[in-house]
């Protein structure tokens, strides 16, 4: 009870901190989340350290001495902490400074004071700097000192590293409240829209970052979420394009002066710089300029690339990313026409080729948000950032024992339904009938839906059939057409022979496939008699924590009702997320 | 999730001789479940971990 017990009023902030770029966001008082600028305008904010005669730089400043001071320059750090160094894969910092081994784990050589010696510096006070730069920033900004903070991680971030980070941030006077996921805080940005509707939804969020990328499909109920399946690539993201864009401007060059500019250190970091910056252009223009100077051999060197062009070169990483999503979808078991939303976040997600050919690999009904895609796309860059901010507004105000408590297992290690719950329609045959969901599969209990159904049109007794349902994907054939170039159908062989010729292709193409839904288990029966007519019945669901249902059924605006139970399942099986 | 779904397509009409007591039939239970982990993220996870958490301190009183 004493003055120090009573915990001081936090300011909390969201901060999305990637290998590549880091970001700050807070929530304003109306709820609304905003992404931080830091003193030089940037809202992206590079992770990035640099030191000069003892100066420190940080962000695009830093960022900048990768091409005259890459040794004190340290970059790419965020996935070593908490590591040994024999698990790292250390060719991001190529051409910084790079990790070596140290009895805490991963540190870096570097010479950050004015002295000529280099210290070794830790990866966890590397992190420390680099989170109190990023809290003098959000600090300034609000004008108030902030000391607390919930921080995005990946999914695979081990507890160690959570352990780690959480140090750093300690250590830069920032308590962390909570560690989420950087899927779940992008799907948690876009709900906490104001004109958000609440839906059951299959979400797929594909994170495509600087050095990685990493897929969640998360099924969204009811405004919770669980990971169903989740895919990463270590070696997929923007840096795989500025790749294309080197070799590709590095080419034009050797052609024209006969000397290959990534054979030196400085003129490779230069055209990275520039490809980036090229790249990112490209993301808005239909063409952009390509310019440095002292390329190589005291040259300079301008150019310009359409896009058509890059998108053309980069056909090979495009498809990686393609591959990388649809191989999430397969890992949880589930088919595109499953996927109601992608969710493009992370810096490349810009890339309009990457959001087109989503929309051609998955089906109509999948809605894609990116901002090639769709005008109320929120900015990929700062989803992460954004949804943390939301979360810190929601719980800065709890006790940290309450945080503990409630993101403890037991609390969030819940049973989730297997099969869809609903009614069948039309017909009681389970056959004819027509399965109308109530309650989705991986909804976690206890969990609550209603619905009205509509009765015949006369009124009358009204059976409520409640069955589990079975997703099938149908696959048919469309209807022949009966015009194919303009000719009819059967008179021109020359045509037959070539569609034989790539079967394989268009049959494909040619193929409808659809979601339909069977019913399968029959749970329970229940009579609704005398319905007026043009009536209606309300049907509620109640799954309880132990998978006993409880339904009520009852004419809407009508007496009474049935109330009936049915009781739990005897066996419960282990998810794979 | 207090919205409510409306279906346009009608319920079957009641089968003859189909009776039960107190008009409901219990016919079997739920596929068993998996378990799997909430993400411990948003408004409504809160309220679920809120509702939760007073159920466990209930069962750690009766032990
Ligand atoms: N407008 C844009 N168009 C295309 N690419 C962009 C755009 N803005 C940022 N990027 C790219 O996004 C990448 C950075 O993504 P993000 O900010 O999500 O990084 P990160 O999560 O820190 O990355 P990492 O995968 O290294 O951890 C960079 O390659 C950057 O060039
Ligand atoms: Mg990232």
């Amino acid at each position: 009870m004493s003055a120090e017990e009573s915990a001081p009023a936090r300011t909390a902030i969201g901060i999305g901190f990637g290998n590549s770029y880091s970001s700050i966001a807070y929530t304003t008082g109306d709820g609304k989340a905003e992404v931080i600028a830091n003193e030089e305008g940037d809202r992206q904010i590079p992770s990035i350290l640099s030191y000069i005669e003892g100066e420190e730089f940080q962000g695009t400043q830093a960022k900048a001495q990768l091409i005259r001071n890459p040794k004190n320059t340290v970059a790419y750090f965020r996935d070593f902490l908490g590591k040994d160094f024999k698990s790292i894969d250390p060719s991001p910092c190529h051409a910084s400074a790079h990790p070596v081994e140290h009895s805490s784990g991963i540190a870096f050589s570097i010479r950050d004071t004015e002295a000529e010696s280099e210290n070794t510096v830790t990866v966890s006070e590397i992190t420390t700097r680099h989170l109190k730069r990023l809290k003098t920033s959000a600090s300034d900004f609000l004008g108030k000192e902030v000391n607390a903070a919930v921080i995005t991680v990946p999914t695979d971030y081990s507890v160690a590293q959570k352990e780690g980070l959480k140090a750093s941030a300690k250590g830069a006077g920032i308590e962390v409240l909570q560690f989420i996921h950087e899927p779940v805080s992008a799907v948690l940005a876009y709900d906490a829209r104001p004109d958000a509707k609440l839906s059951d939804k299959i979400i797929l969020v594909a994170d495509l970052g600087g050095t990685r990328s990493d897929v969640a499909v998360v099924a969204s109920r009811g405004g919770m979420y669980s990971i169903l399946a989740t895919a990463h690539d270590y070696d997929l993201g923007g840096a795989k394009l500025d790749k294309v864009l080197i070799d590709h401007f590095a080419k034009e060059f050797i052609k024209k002066h006969k000397t290959d500019p990534r054979k030196n250190e400085r003129s490779l970091a230069k055209l990275k710089l520039e490809s980036e910056a090229t790249r990112k252009a490209l993301s808005l223009g239909a063409t952009a300029s390509f310019s440095v100077e002292s390329l190589a051999d005291g040259i300079d060197f301008t150019a310009t690339i359409n896009r058509t062009r890059f998108e053309l070169l980069a056909n090979k990483v495009f498809g990686s990313f393609i591959r990388l999503i649809e191989g999430a979808v397969q890992k949880a078991e589930l088919d595109v026409l499953d996927i109601d939303e992608i969710i493009l976040t992370g810096g490349t997600s810009h890339t309009p080729k990457i959001a087109s050919n989503l929309q051609t690999h998955f089906p109509q009904s999948t809605a894609i948000l990116a901002p090639a895609t769709s005008v109320t796309a929120i900015n990929p860059s700062e989803l992460s950032a954004r949804g943390a901010a939301i979360q810190a507004s929601l719980i800065a105000e709890y006790d940290t024992e309450d945080i503990e408590q409630s993101t403890h297992p037991m609390v969030t290690v819940t049973p989730h339904i297997s099969k869809a719950i609903g009614v069948l329609c039309i017909s009681d045959d389970e056959q004819k009938g027509i399965f109308k969901k109530l309650v989705e599969a991986e909804t976690a209990v206890p969990a609550r839906r209603t619905a009205h159904f509509a009765v015949p049109r006369e009124g009358g007794d009204v059976i409520v059939k409640i069955c589990e349902g079975v997703r099938e994907i149908k696959v048919s054939k469309p209807e022949p057409k009966p015009k194919t170039n303009g000719k009819p159908e059967g008179e021109d062989d020359v045509d037959d022979d070539e569609d034989d010729e790539d079967e394989d292709d268009e049959d494909e193409e040619d193929e409808i496939r659809e979601k339909v839904w069977k019913a399968g288990k029959v749970l329970a029966e229940t009579a609704v008699k005398g319905v007026k007519k043009g009536g209606k019945v309300e049907v509620q669901v109640n799954v309880g924590g132990d998978l006993a249902v409880q339904l009520i059924v009852r004419e809407v605006g009508g007496k009474g009702g049935v109330r009936g139970n049915i009781g739990k399942p005897t066996t419960v099986e282990n998810g794979s997320a | 999730m207090t919205a409510v779904t409306q279906v346009a397509l009608p319920l079957p009409i009641l089968p003859e001789g189909w009776s039960a007591e107190k008009d409901f039939k219990a016919v079997g239970p739920l596929s068993p479940p998996t378990q799997r982990n909430i993400e411990p993220v948003g408004p409504h996870f809160l309220a679920h971990a809120r509702r939760k958490r007073h159920k466990r301190t209930f069962s750690e009183d009766e032990r």
